[in-house]
């Protein structure tokens, strides 16, 4: 096959500091090459360069063995090289036809106007295409990410784009969405459209590439074709170092119940959820997304309200829709967007970690600002913050850091329930096992946990219970060594008709 | 190194540096400018803007906005000067604070509670309270107050007028209040993520509805100051004070996107406004070309604050990757 995309010797510095050095990246017409490597080795900066974001300071890109340069995202676009990022681009108020000719709306010559027919008549063909049903007119906001994923990758084929970046496409979709996925992304390399995959999930990498560069500092440390892929050979070239135990599961003894939910329900979100947990237990808490496996965690920690059933936390009542009684009683929730509602970016990591402890550190309203400071140096030593002073903005940080950050924040509370809501997303493989290793500590501590996790594999890597949920409702209840991957799937799907 | 890190952090001293030269600027082109009674001009008008501002610069770091401010203070002018002719001055001052509170609750719960613009809500609200003031007192002047009445604006306690002690004590109130106190902490949270913060337990609407009542009580003693001052109420009193006090914010260095900034670049964005407004006056510009200069003021201000906000984020950006 002859190369499509040819990136040589590609170095990129910023401020004296290597980015990437002397890179080679080819893509083949039709293929998915996977794009590897811990946040910070330099993926998002190559795919960027790609798309025009970033200039190179030195080495060649040649598209179909022709040299181009890609001054901006406008000129990657016209080039057919489309992205789609993590973060997607879509417009909530905008009808899925309405998002996908974004830009380029076909107008009709008299005034201007819009072209609907032709426009619907455009979308509607790539649609088919891909074999997706989605109707045109429905406003994207309704739509659920893995569902305005597809718009978006829709419009990258109306510009006929023929590399499609995809960048942690699977990052917020539940195992049925990524399947889905998957076979789309099996529809765009038979219409021969090349795509360079990035996702953390190695697992999933290795199921659907062809071929796979690794990357560890902004160096190529490996290119190798799929037969030659293994965990254990990415992980070696990703960390520079063999990672034995990736969920390092102990067994801890279990207690009393701490956290004990009674035929909890809530107004079109979920019904009859009864579940306990309790000290030293890890109850893993698995569904699809949309399975409102978040609200329920959010309503027990009291930042949504329910309708009916009780909570009780230590044999005691907890009040709906109080947080800060949650937090009083002893609940901790580290929330699934850390940028969005763990951290607050502007305030230093000491701030952060303050914030909800700050009545117990201030008398008559006004701040200890000594004991402020002992506690966040305390947590920073105890969960290893990497930072140059605990006066940094947290928005300084790097995923993994401002993940232990959150985790601080929480654990200086000496809660006796920590609620982990997706807390291994988007940061690298070094810092997830930190991450294992933490609830582990605090599991033998005797701290009752509670882990939503959209990775099967960490479910089943790290819990001694699991519950299933599936639109609203709990499917499935399992103890771990009874239960297969297969069996949990099955749970997941319950009641769940394809969208 | 250490002339890049100056050079970075230029920014933050361009509003002093820019007021210093204002200052020169004024003391060559006004002979008038740089005398003992004009200073202590300045200091008096900038005093009353000074309190509006550092309440304006409150409910800002929550990434709120007040455009009630200069309405508040004429509904307090009126008010205050109808309760002293009635009861006394005493008894008027607690109408006109309580009236600053009612205006800011009312501002306060309504954009919390519905979680709507604060934009809309505070500039219907100075609709509201400027009419009412309006309609209470037919559209004249309220006359008639002892000398006494004048004390709080034109009086001086050890050599420093009144109004000026007023401004240092708010000064220094809400300047604790944001550094040192757990709602300080609460208001910077809330103005820099509001879903995190609700999350860590703050209590976001409560906090809210507390920036807009210190800012209504503000906004009631800088009414309490001016009325006193010309010794009637005024139905048309603060009329651009919001303005003038949005302007003195930013250019502060008080993002209005919230959770960034502090009184001290709020205190030399009155100063740069006020020795501004002063300087337009000594040099015979009407008062109908300084309301354009004011508001090419502002827009430049806010496009400074968007600009240096973005080059503060490409910056951010590259030192992340080098830490990584």
């Amino acid at each position: 096959m002859a190369n499509l995309l040819r990136m040589t010797d590609i170095s990129k510095t910023f401020g004296g500091i290597h980015a990437l050095r002397n890179v080679d990246f080819e893509l083949n017409k039709g293929e998915v090459h996977a794009l590897l490597g811990e946040n910070g080795a330099g993926k998002s900066t190559l795919i960027k360069i790609l798309s025009g974001v970033y200039q190179a300071d030195s080495g060649e890109i040649a598209l179909n063995g022709q040299a181009i340069t890609v001054r901006d995202p406008a000129e990657a676009c016209h080039l057919g090289i489309s992205t789609i990022f993590q973060e997607l681009n879509v417009v909530p108020e905008l009808t899925v036809a309405e998002n996908m000719m974004l830009g380029r709306e076909p107008v009709k010559t008299f005034f201007g106007m819009l072209d609907r027919a032709a426009s619907r008549k455009k979308c509607r063909e790539v649609l088919e295409t891909l074999h997706i049903s989605l109707s045109l007119d429905t406003p994207v906001r309704k739509l659920n990410t893995a569902m305005q994923q597809m718009v978006e990758i829709g419009r990258a084929l109306l510009i006929d784009a023929k590399i499609i970046v995809m960048d942690e496409p699977t990052a917020s979709l539940s195992e049925a969405e990524v399947e889905s996925l998957f076979k789309l992304v099996g529809e765009l390399k038979e219409k021969g459209v090349s795509i360079i995959y990035i996702s953390h999930r190695l697992e999933e990498v290795i199921s659907i590439c062809d071929r796979a560069t690794i990357l560890r500092n902004g160096e190529v440390t490996a290119e190798c074709q799929r037969e030659e892929l293994s965990l254990e050979k990415i992980i070696k070239n990703m960390v520079g170092y063999e990672v034995k135990e990736r969920y390092p599961k102990e067994q801890h003894n279990i207690g009393k119940t701490v956290l004990e939910v009674r035929s909890l329900g809530a107004d079109n979100l979920f019904s009859q959820i009864s579940f306990k947990v309790r000290a030293g237990e890890i109850l893993g808490l698995s569904g699809l997304v949309g399975s409102k496996r978040t609200d329920v965690v959010q309503a027990i920690f009291g930042a949504d309200h329910y309708d009916e059933g009780e909570i009780f936390l230590d044999g005691e009542k907890l009040p709906p829709g109080n947080v800060e009684k949650a937090i009083e009683s002893g609940i901790a929730l580290i929330p699934e967007e850390r940028k969005k509602q763990g951290l607050v970016m502007g305030l230093s990591i000491k701030k952060n970690i303050a914030l909800p402890q700050l009545k117990s550190i201030s008398r008559l309203g006004v701040i200890n600002l000594w004991e402020e400071t002992k506690i966040a140096e305390h947590m920073g030593k105890q969960l290893q913050i990497k930072a140059g002073s605990l006066e940094q903005e947290v928005q300084d940080l790097s995923g993994g850091n401002q993940q232990k950050v959150v985790l601080a924040k929480w654990l200086y509370t000496k809660p006796k329930l920590v609620i982990l809501d997706e807390p291994t997303r988007g940061i690298d493989i070094g810092a997830k096992i930190e991450v294992y290793r933490l609830i582990n500590n605090l599991a033998a501590e005797g701290v009752a946990i509670i882990l939503v996790s959209s990775e099967l594999p960490e479910i089943m890597g790290m819990s001694d219970n699991i519950i299933v949920m599936s639109k609203g409702k709990i499917t499935g209840t399992f103890k771990n060594e009874e239960v297969t991957e297969e069996e949990i799937l099955a749970c997941a799907f319950e009641t769940q008709g394809r969208c | 190194m250490n002339a890049r890190g100056f050079i970075r952090k230029l920014p933050q001293y361009g509003l002093p540096i820019a007021t210093v030269i204002l200052f020169a600027f004024l003391s060559f082109t006004a002979p008038s400018f740089l005398t003992g009674y004009n200073i202590q001009n300045i200091s008096r008008q900038v005093a009353a803007l000074a309190v509006a501002a550092f309440g304006q610069a409150i409910v800002v770091i929550t990434a709120g906005l007040d455009l009630s401010v200069g309405a508040t203070m004429a509904l307090v002018s009126v008010f205050f000067a109808i309760g002293t002719l009635k009861y006394g001055m005493f008894v008027g001052i607690i109408i006109a604070l309580a009236i600053g509170l009612v205006v800011g609750f009312l501002n306060g719960s309504i954009v919390a509670r519905f979680d709507i613009s604060p934009f809309i809500v505070t500039m219907g609200m100075a609709s509201i309270a400027r009419g009412i003031a309006l309609t209470v007192t037919g559209g004249t002047p309220v006359h008639g107050m002892s000398e006494g009445f004048a004390e709080i604006g034109v009086g001086s306690f050890l050599g420093i007028p009144n109004p000026i002690l007023i401004a240092i004590m708010a000064f220094f109130v809400c300047f604790f209040m944001l550094m040192y106190t757990r709602l300080g902490r609460h208001i910077y949270a809330v103005g820099g993520n509001k879903e995190a913060s609700r999350l860590s337990g703050v209590k976001v609407d409560w906090c809210t509805v507390k920036v807009y009542l210190i800012c209504g009580l503000l906004a009631a003693v800088a009414g309490i100051i001016l009325t006193s001052r010309v010794r009637s109420g005024q139905p048309t009193l603060g009329t651009g004070y919001e303005l003038q006090s949005v302007a003195a914010v930013v250019l502060g260095g008080v993002s209005l996107y919230g959770g960034r900034g502090n009184l001290v670049g709020v205190f030399f964005g009155v100063l740069f406004i006020g020795i501004l407004g002063n300087g337009l006056n000594l040099l015979n510009v009407s008062s109908y070309t300084q309301q354009i200069v004011i508001g090419i003021v502002l827009i430049l201000a806010i496009v400074m604050d968007s600009v240096l906000l973005r080059q503060e984020k490409a910056r951010k950006s590259v030192t992340v990757k080098q830490a990584a």
